[in-house]
């Protein structure tokens, strides 16, 4: 698929698919494209080319269809805060299709689920952000969809709500229900997915499980660290210290992709007391999808 | 019926808010209530009784040395108005923490704080003036009182604002420049008009109506009722239209705050969608014209008419008052603009409509033809008709022309909405 806007090119050539029952994560920085692609296969968005089908069902042709198999819990909260968490559960079932005692039923099903049967009678615009993401996720489930289609469902909330959520989705997953989930936290992609697609600037860079992603960067060593002076002052020195493959620097922090950490550090600790500047912290991680994305973009993911 | 569904929805939510329900039933029977009492009505056995609200006032408005006058005095006095004697008791507070004080100890209803940049920030070009209310939570109708009354003086100084800055771009466009004592002598000489147009709606009817002690007890009623009709007429039609367009507006409200886009990914067609928001704003606008008609018969004993024909002529004024709501609210693009956008369109097409004249007799006739240019107009004279005891065919010709417009409006309406979600 291709989305523009104008002249702004928001997805370019996207191609992926997703196997029944699994959990598929996009996994990509602000701006990259993931929303797009979820609006499009909600049938919210047109493509400006392509197409996709979901179930079998084109986005273009039988939209109608992929709404009644999907269920999208959008990036953005979009509730009735005036009104109830059960009131809105019960409208938007309605809105799938379901009424009476099968409605009541798997509204009381879901309240259990997103652990909010004991505010059903709240007023929404009462909760706290990690509640509302939770009803936020719950309509989505209402009517069993075999799709669930995530975009960032975990944002600023509670470390206790975002566990909610991501048990959740893991739990129904073991359900059946097949999972397309965005972020652009790499732990979340690592813990949740089978396949993974890395995304930059509208593109899908890199693409499969997270074993195979982390073998692009190989057997490089990851540092994060830093200073405490500007980053400038040891860039391009560092760049062209033997054994450093990738150096890339984001608010006050640096990474770098090296041969094997134990032979580079004392260099970088040497190259940077010659130049005036302390390191301050050091920390040396396994190899990991964000070092992918700096392997692949030069950037850093984290935002 | 996913139509029913969200029509209900939405009914739900706009019973909840209270703002709404203050919109739709108490105000125009309060207007009403108000130029009813200064006929004499509420003197002896008005039937219309409404508990005085105690309001506590903090001005700390300090207009710049550029303003010869300050807004927050004018607030101030507008809010002693004798007019408002009957419905307001108003306290003028030292300071900020008194006046909310006497709320929390229920003193007082409602405090009403004018900040100190008020004058300032009322007649900036893009100033928006704030002013905080601070209320006793177990009262709703007072405070709902206020915050109309309060709402209506800001949104005459944004007319203030729009005027003064016509002036400027005209002025603008022949090469003059404009200063600011210039731009404070076009805002002064619009309050003035708007002062007077104000005025000469509530006074305006003295010398035809000739105000006396009634002779009789039961004489006023009916010669009251006579003119009450047509001012109830006309605050019936202006405030079904604020709920057309305000029901309208629910559509740029879930657009914002994204269950528009939600409702869309569920599998209901977009027509559903849009008329279970029409359904809303229909039944919505029955229970509120029914309403209202039942209240003001009972308490300003107003004969409506021939039932059929009043029927239908109310039928006219929901699907106009829908219609020209989807209108209104298809051009803008967000709720920051509907507040002002709203207020404005509706008060200039009702001056226009004559919706606010009705208890000024012997005005030209050639205004008579001016209000037809509106639906508004046409509903209003569909009313006179019935009034005047009229029939089903003498009410036909405005009954379709309103129904036709409203239709066309809708259809536009409709239109530009589809296409903008498209
Ligand atoms: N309606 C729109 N009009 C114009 N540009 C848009 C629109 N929607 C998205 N874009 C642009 O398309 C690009 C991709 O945006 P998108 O929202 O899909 O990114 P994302 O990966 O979801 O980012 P985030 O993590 O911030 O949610 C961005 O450059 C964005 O500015
Ligand atoms: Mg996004």
């Amino acid at each position: 698929m291709h989305k523009n806007f104008g002249d702004v090119y928001a997805v370019q050539g996207v191609n992926f698919d997703v196997q029944a029952g699994e959990i598929f994560s996009l996994l990509g920085p602000n701006g990259a494209g993931k929303s797009t692609i979820i609006s499009m296969l909600a049938c919210l968005l047109e493509p400006t080319q392509g197409d996709a089908l979901v179930m079998g069902h084109s986005i273009l042709r039988d939209p109608m269809a992929v709404k009644a198999a999907i269920g999208v819990i959008p990036q953005d909260i979009a509730l009735y805060e005036d009104l109830s968490a059960r009131e809105n559960l019960n409208f938007w079932g309605k809105m799938y299709g379901l009424r009476g005692a099968a409605l009541r039923q798997r509204v009381d099903e879901v309240l259990g689920v997103i652990g909010l049967a004991e505010r059903q009678k709240g007023r929404v615009g009462k909760f706290s952000g990690g509640m509302k993401r939770r009803l936020n996720v719950g309509i989505a489930l209402l009517h069993k969809p075999h799709v669930i289609i995530m975009d960032e469902p975990t944002v600023g909330i509670d470390p206790q709500s975002r566990r909610n959520i991501l048990d959740n989705v893991k739990e129904l997953n073991q359900q059946g229900m097949t999972v397309l989930y965005t972020t652009h936290y790499m732990e979340e992609a690592q813990e949740l997915s089978d396949n993974i697609a890395i995304m930059d600037q509208g593109k899908i860079i890199a693409h499969g499980t997270h074993d195979e992603l982390v073998k692009i960067v190989g057997e490089l060593d990851r540092i994060d660290l830093t200073i405490n002076a500007e980053a400038g002052r040891v860039l391009e020195r560092w760049q062209a210290t033997e054994g450093v493959h990738q150096v890339s620097a984001e608010n006050g922090q640096l990474t770098l992709l090296v041969d094997d950490s134990n032979v580079v550090l004392p260099r970088l600790f040497e190259s940077a007391s010659r130049g005036g500047v302390r390191i301050t912290s050091v920390e040396i991680q396994e190899p990991n999808l964000e070092a992918v994305f700096l392997h692949l973009t030069g950037r850093a993911l984290r935002d | 019926m996913k139509v029913l569904d969200i029509a209900l929805k939405d009914m739900l939510r706009s019973f909840r808010s209270g703002f709404a329900l203050v919109m739709m039933f108490v105000v125009p029977l309060l207007i009403t209530g108000i130029i009813y009492s200064a006929f004499g009505g509420l003197g002896g056995d008005g039937g219309f009784d409404l508990p005085v609200t105690r309001v506590q006032v903090v001005n700390l408005d300090q207009p710049g040395p550029q303003f010869s006058f300050s807004l927050g005095q004018m607030l101030v006095g507008f809010l002693q108005d004798e007019r408002l004697a009957e419905l307001l008791q108003v306290t003028e507070a030292a300071d900020e923490a008194n006046a909310r004080a006497a709320v929390d100890s229920q003193d007082a209803g409602v405090a009403v704080i004018i900040p100190p940049d008020f004058t300032t920030a009322a007649l900036a070009p893009e100033g928006r003036a704030s002013i905080t209310l601070y209320q006793d939570p177990t009262l709703t109708l007072g405070p709902g009182i206020v915050k109309g009354i309060v709402s209506q003086f800001v949104d005459g100084f944004a007319g203030t604002r729009i005027a003064s800055g016509v002036v400027a771009d005209q002025l603008g466009q022949r090469g003059v420049a404009i200063d600011a004592s210039l731009m404070q002598e076009v805002a002064m000489q619009y309050g003035a008009w708007a002062e007077a147009l104000g005025r000469s709606r509530g006074e305006g009817a003295h010398p035809a109506l000739d105000i006396q002690p009634p002779p009789s007890k039961t004489e006023p009623v009916s010669q009251g009722a006579g003119m009450m009709g047509p001012i109830m007429a006309g605050m019936v039609i202006f405030f079904a239209f604020f709920t057309g367009a305000s029901t309208a507006e629910t559509i740029i409200r879930e657009d914002e705050v994204g269950t528009l886009a939600r409702l869309f990914t569920t599998p209901t067609p977009r027509a559903v969608i849009l008329g279970g928001k029409f359904a809303a704003g229909f039944i919505t606008l029955i229970a509120q014209v029914v309403v209202l008609m039942l209240a003001s018969a009972v308490i300003f004993r107003i004969r409506w008419g021939e039932p059929l024909s009043v029927a239908l002529v109310a039928l006219g004024l929901v699907v106009a008052a829908v219609g020209f709501g989807l209108f209104i609210m298809s051009f803008l693009k967000s709720t920051r603009q509907a507040g002002p956008v709203m207020g404005t369109v509706l008060t200039l097409s009702g001056m226009v409509g004559g919706l606010f004249t009705t208890g000024i007799p012997n005005l030209p006739a050639a205004y008579d033809t001016i209000n037809l240019l509106t639906p508004h107009g046409w509903v209003l004279r569909g009313w006179k008709l019935v009034m005047a005891g009229g029939g089903v065919g003498d009410v036909l010709l405005p009954v379709l022309v309103t129904l036709g417009m409203g239709i066309i409006f809708f259809a536009v309406g409709a239109l530009v909405f589809r296409r903008r979600f498209a």
